[in-house]
């Protein structure tokens, strides 16, 4: 069994957020719910002014406070490590969102043929691509989503983005079980990101995670993060966020 | 998709009882399953390989197709451009290709111009009959007075070309608002085409000079190649400094930040030149033997010429000689007498020329302190290892790690010098054509033609043409679009006779994204037929098109593109991934229609013929010229020419064709045979010199030839002379999510940035008032008319840039498709274009001066 990992270079991270938007192309996510975001980061005065950048998926917790207090165990941890959300289970109480420390909890507020960027169910836009589309909203959606995966079987790849349901990062689980990296780590245009396995020693997350000094968010919150990052040092109350993005519509 | 409890019950217990999980929400029960029926096979899943439709270098794509339906691009990983990976416009643009608010039919106007458009829908026969009519009708009076447009094509510009020969059209272009006084600059210098850019691979010392790192290209190639090459030349322990108003664009990939005050370059990159003479850190060999640095001056400016020869000073005899003698040993310094008539190595001339620019001089004029400018000079002095060698592809070659990165920061109103300058501290160093050092064309060392050509421009007697070609204006010239709009305006004072009486516009927007909108405005009302081939409605084609063309944009076939990242060579092709969406064409299909209508296709000297020249078509593979081809064919025939055997279903199948490394001796200017092509690099600007006398005598007033000087000569920019209120420098950039003022209505990319913003320092906003996210009054001043214009935009707080100046991003002030409503204005409202906002070669400036209050 593999033992999945992310593993973030902000020595090479330019902040272009195209890792936002392979995400949000492969999983067909609604306006404002970013699974990946990228954080663009301002700190000290002028002329002794820093510029970076930090792009923060879900961090798959090993001891994740969203899977402990979901009451339908929807938000559950696979033994890959995984932080799964079982869309047909989700009740959309929020808990999870509440308890995450990290933000990365979207709550779907509206119907997605209303939030798919374009009121689909507006006739005419609808009725101008479906020779195009066959009515596919949105145009480019992935029928990989709506699956069943892992050997629990369950839909977790956040199909259907309905209302009234919770959903995060799931580290693109229908591509890494076709063997596939993760959209945002397949795209990255700088190779800032990685993903692998860390019971091998060999992946380029463990060489990387041996090589290099690290850190995760937030790690005296005891969440067990697997998400690391090299370079650079976690946001301090001297970092103020610049270009930051409406999200939670 | 709106389903009840009880459907949902039943779908649940359809997939095996899955848990039933409900919520009550204000519009009624919802449930999670999809109630779709599952497909009955499993789904067709192709890959398509192609390139990048929204961007500038056409990176390589993979196109994901199930069922025919595109639903994802992900990068070519067989590309050398990017790689496996694309920018946030190049994953975001398949939004735009679903966009229904494209132009879906051709469109005939039915109001008037000058305001929004009302039209009517029209079959291609009916559009493209009404528009051959009016080429012919044109063409009949005058070719020229047909006038054609484009922004940056897309792929190799040969059916562009075939078009304007075909047809004898007066071509605009584009690159006066991109960076073309770059161009200018290093082609009449260097003889190579392009601006300014490092040997990634071996470089240890950058100057990254007004380069926006993290969200813009650089020289020639688009965003993601050039961030590649830098983040692993910093990984092997590049150093970069970054010298720019502004520091966010270079982010953290710089060690230094010189904040330098926007349009001071030139004063900058003259004291560099003072200090690396002062500190003799100058690679002498190379200025001997490569440059005309040594040709000995007379006292009017000219080279000294023996039986039309140039002479240097032999410092072994004592005597002059011609600079191609056998073993002469030519002297840089020194003051000479020949036949009784002082003379003076260009190179001694330089050293006097630049003895005033002292870094404290520069200091003063640039807005830093003084030790950062000799700082800069010492490290590049220590840097460039002057007199080192290393070994590449087995030749020796000199080592010269230190290069400059610029682009766009050449259009400025002296640009053109401020380039010349930059080249001037590379040749100092000997840094161009070595290794690590500084490069100019990514593809390869060749001579192009204006290196000559700029060296023997013949300015005419009026009457000139609507760019003012081979006038005493602007006798280098680089085809300012925004200057055109003022010749239209004015013909009379600069001798132009032409009244252009139609204009084909194609995947250019003029009104938005050329500068000195309301000069654009109004002479586009001179034009009296427009045409607009565009996937949108442009806001040029809603207030002045007479008949709008839809172009397909991904889903067609297009190219060749250069696939080379400056190390690998390679050649892509657009293929379509899916067929056109509505009724749009791919554009050389709307061309060979167009001509065909027109007259212009068949025969000697019709589109067909000068296809088959501009894409060097060998017999067999010639377009016959009596019959009408396919796009397809016509990519067939190309890739077959090229010696591809599977011709275009190569590239249907495959996407790029990786030619491999380019080898030492094409990509190093030392390494060519002859190095460097064997011409000297023009250190000294003679020919500057002859222009500026000749513009004096045919009575051009001073403002056109003050920067017609052999060497690079600091004046202080026009807009400096603007009232002290107006006392901020405005300067404009490019942010990562847009491509120009064609994609901030694509909504996944206008998501991520909806709204204009004007980037200013807390602390000259809290002196004025302004909180954060606030609206504000940008006014701008013409130093030398008075006139004022304003925009309202919002503050946005940075501490990244300079107090006394503030930036604003193009890709904005869009009107016309509902997606980009209310995103603010344009910078290019604000900019002023014209003598004072030009450089000498007619190039855009970027730069002027505002004022900004709370609204």
């Amino acid at each position: 069994m593999a033992r999945y990992a992310m593993v973030i270079d902000l020595d090479r991270c330019t902040g272009c957020r195209a890792c936002m938007e392979a995400c949000k192309v492969e999983n067909n996510t609604p306006r404002a719910n970013f699974w990946m975001y990228v954080f663009r980061f301002e700190e000290g005065e002028y002329p002794n002014t820093r510029v970076w950048f930090m792009p923060r998926p879900c961090m798959h917790c090993d001891n994740a406070p969203c899977v402990k207090v979901c009451p339908v165990g929807a938000r559950y941890k696979r033994p890959d490590g995984l932080v799964a959300t079982d869309f047909d289970r989700c009740i959309g109480c929020r808990y999870c969102e509440v308890a995450c420390p990290y933000g990365v909890n979207y709550f779907n507020w509206k119907r997605p043929e209303r939030n798919q960027y374009l009121d689909w169910t507006d006739a005419e836009a609808a009725a101008v691509l479906a020779p195009y589309t066959n009515g596919a909203v949105p145009p480019y959606k992935n029928p990989d989503l709506e699956r069943a995966y892992g050997p629990e079987r369950r839909r977790i790849a956040g199909g259907g983005h309905l209302k009234g349901v919770i959903e995060k990062c799931t580290f693109c689980v229908h591509r890494v079980e076709r063997g596939l990296q993760p959209a945002c780590v397949a795209n990255c245009p700088l190779f800032a990101l990685h993903f692998g396995d860390l019971d091998d020693p060999h992946s380029q997350v463990s060489q990387l995670l041996r090589r290099r000094s690290h850190f995760r968010l937030l790690e005296e919150a005891s969440t067990e993060p697997r998400v690391y990052y090299l370079g650079g040092k976690p946001p301090g109350s001297d970092t103020r966020q610049i270009e930051t993005i409406r999200a939670r519509a | 998709m709106k389903v009840t409890r009880r459907t949902f019950v039943k779908g649940s217990a359809a997939v095996g009882g899955t848990l039933v999980a409900s919520r009550f929400l204000p519009s009624g029960f919802q449930t999670l399953l999809k109630t779709e029926a599952a497909p009955a096979a499993a789904p067709q899943e192709e890959w398509v390989p192609t390139t990048c439709w929204i961007g500038k270098q056409d990176c390589g794509i993979l196109a994901r197709r199930i069922n025919g339906r595109v639903v994802k691009l992900e990068g070519h990983p067989g590309n050398p451009l990017n790689v496996g990976t694309l920018c946030p416009k190049g994953v975001a643009q398949i939004m735009a290709i679903y966009d229904p608010h494209r132009v879906r039919t051709p469109l005939i106007r039915t109001n008037a111009k000058g305001v929004s458009g009302q039209w009517r829908r029209a079959s291609w026969d009916e559009a493209l009959t009404l528009v051959a009519g009016k080429i012919k009708e044109v063409r009949a009076k005058d070719p020229k007075l047909l006038v054609w447009q484009k922004g940056r094509s897309k792929g190799k510009a040969f059916y562009d070309e075939a078009f304007v020969k075909a047809s004898g059209a007066t071509k605009l272009h584009h690159g006066a608002f991109c960076s073309d006084a770059g161009y200018r600059a290093s082609e009449y210098t260097i003889g190579m085409s392009g601006v300014l850019h490092p040997d990634f691979r071996h470089v240890r010392y950058l100057l990254a000079w007004g380069w926006n790192i993290t969200n813009a290209g650089g020289n020639q190639l688009c965003w993601i190649t050039w961030p590649q090459q830098l983040s692993a030349a910093r990984e092997r322990g590049l150093k970069v400094v970054a010298i720019d108003p502004r520091l966010r664009g270079a982010g953290p990939f710089t060690d230094d930040w010189i904040p330098i005050r926007p349009g001071t370059d030139l004063a900058f990159a003259l004291a560099l030149c003072h200090r690396l003479i002062a500190q003799n850190t100058i690679d002498r060999e190379y200025l001997r033997r490569y440059t005309n640095a040594p040709f000995l001056v007379q006292a009017d400016g000219t080279f000294l010429r023996i039986d039309g020869k140039e002479q240097v000073w032999d410092e072994q005899r004592g005597v002059a000689r011609p600079y191609d003698a056998v073993a002469v040993r030519p002297a840089l310094e020194g003051t000479f007498t020949v036949s009784g008539a002082p003379v003076r190595p260009a190179f001694q001339a330089f050293k006097d020329h630049v003895s005033p620019y002292t870094p404290e001089w520069a200091a003063q004029v640039c807005g830093i302190p003084a030790d950062a400018i000799t700082r800069v000079a010492r490290e590049l002095g220590e840097e460039a290892r002057i007199g080192s060698t290393t070994v590449i592809d087995g030749v020796t070659l000199p080592y010269r790690p230190v290069a400059i990165m610029a682009y766009h920061m050449a259009q400025q109103e002296l640009g053109f010098q401020a380039v010349r300058a930059m080249l001037t501290v590379m040749m100092l160093l000997g840094a161009v054509g070595a290794v690590g050092g500084q490069r100019i064309d990514v593809g390869g060392w060749a001579i192009h033609e204006n290196f000559e050509k700029l060296d023997r421009i013949k300015i005419t007697d009026p009457p000139y043409n609507i760019y003012l070609k081979d006038s005493p204006y602007f006798p280098i010239n680089s085809n300012n679009s925004s200057l055109v709009a003022r010749v239209m305006l004015n013909p009379d004072k600069y001798g132009v006779q032409d009244r252009p009486e139609m204009l084909i516009v194609h995947m250019a927007n003029p009104m938005v994204s050329f500068a000195s909108q309301p000069d654009l405005i109004e002479s586009y009302k001179k034009f009296p037929f427009v045409v607009v081939i565009d996937p949108w409605l442009s806001e040029t084609a809603d207030f002045f098109a007479d008949v709008v063309l839809p172009a397909a944009t991904i889903e067609k076939y297009e190219g060749p593109s250069k696939a080379s990242d400056q190390y690998l060579d390679g050649v892509a092709l657009r293929v379509p991934p899916m067929q056109p969406l509505f009724q749009s064409r791919g554009d050389i299909d709307i061309y060979l229609d167009l001509c065909e209508k027109a007259g212009l296709l068949y025969g000697r000297g019709g589109y067909l013929d000068h296809l088959n020249a501009a894409l060097k078509l060998k017999a067999p593979h010639r377009l016959p010229l009596d019959r009408k081809p396919t796009v397809r064919e016509i990519f067939d025939r190309w890739a077959k020419s090229e010696g591809i055997a599977e011709g275009v279903a190569y590239f249907e199948k495959h996407g790029v064709k990786v030619k491999g490394p380019i080898p030492a001796a094409k990509a190093y200017g030392y390494a060519a045979d002859p190095p460097f092509g064997g011409v000297r690099h023009r250190f000294y600007g003679e020919a500057l010199l002859r222009y500026q006398a000749e513009m004096r005598a045919r009575g051009a007033a001073e403002i056109y030839w003050r920067d017609y000087t052999p060497f690079p000569t600091w004046r202080a920019p026009t807009m400096t002379a603007s009232p002290a209120e107006y006392d901020l420098y405005l300067i404009t950039y490019k942010m990562i999510e847009f491509k120009q003022s064609r994609s901030s209505f694509i909504p996944l990319l206008n998501e991520l940035a909806p709204r204009q913003r004007l980037d200013i320092n807390p602390r000259t906003a809290r002196e004025r008032g302004i909180a954060d996210g606030e609206e504000v009054w940008v006014e701008s001043h013409h130093a030398l008319t008075g006139e004022t214009r304003k925009v309202r935009v919002r503050a946005h707080y940075t501490q990244a840039i300079r107090p006394d100046t503030v930036g604003l991003p193009h890709h904005y002030g869009l009107w016309s498709h509902p997606g980009a409503k209310g995103q603010g204005p344009t910078a290019n409202a604000l900019l002023f274009t014209g003598e004072g906002y030009v450089a000498n070669t007619a190039d855009q400036s970027f730069h002027v001066k505002v004022r900004v209050f709370k609204a």
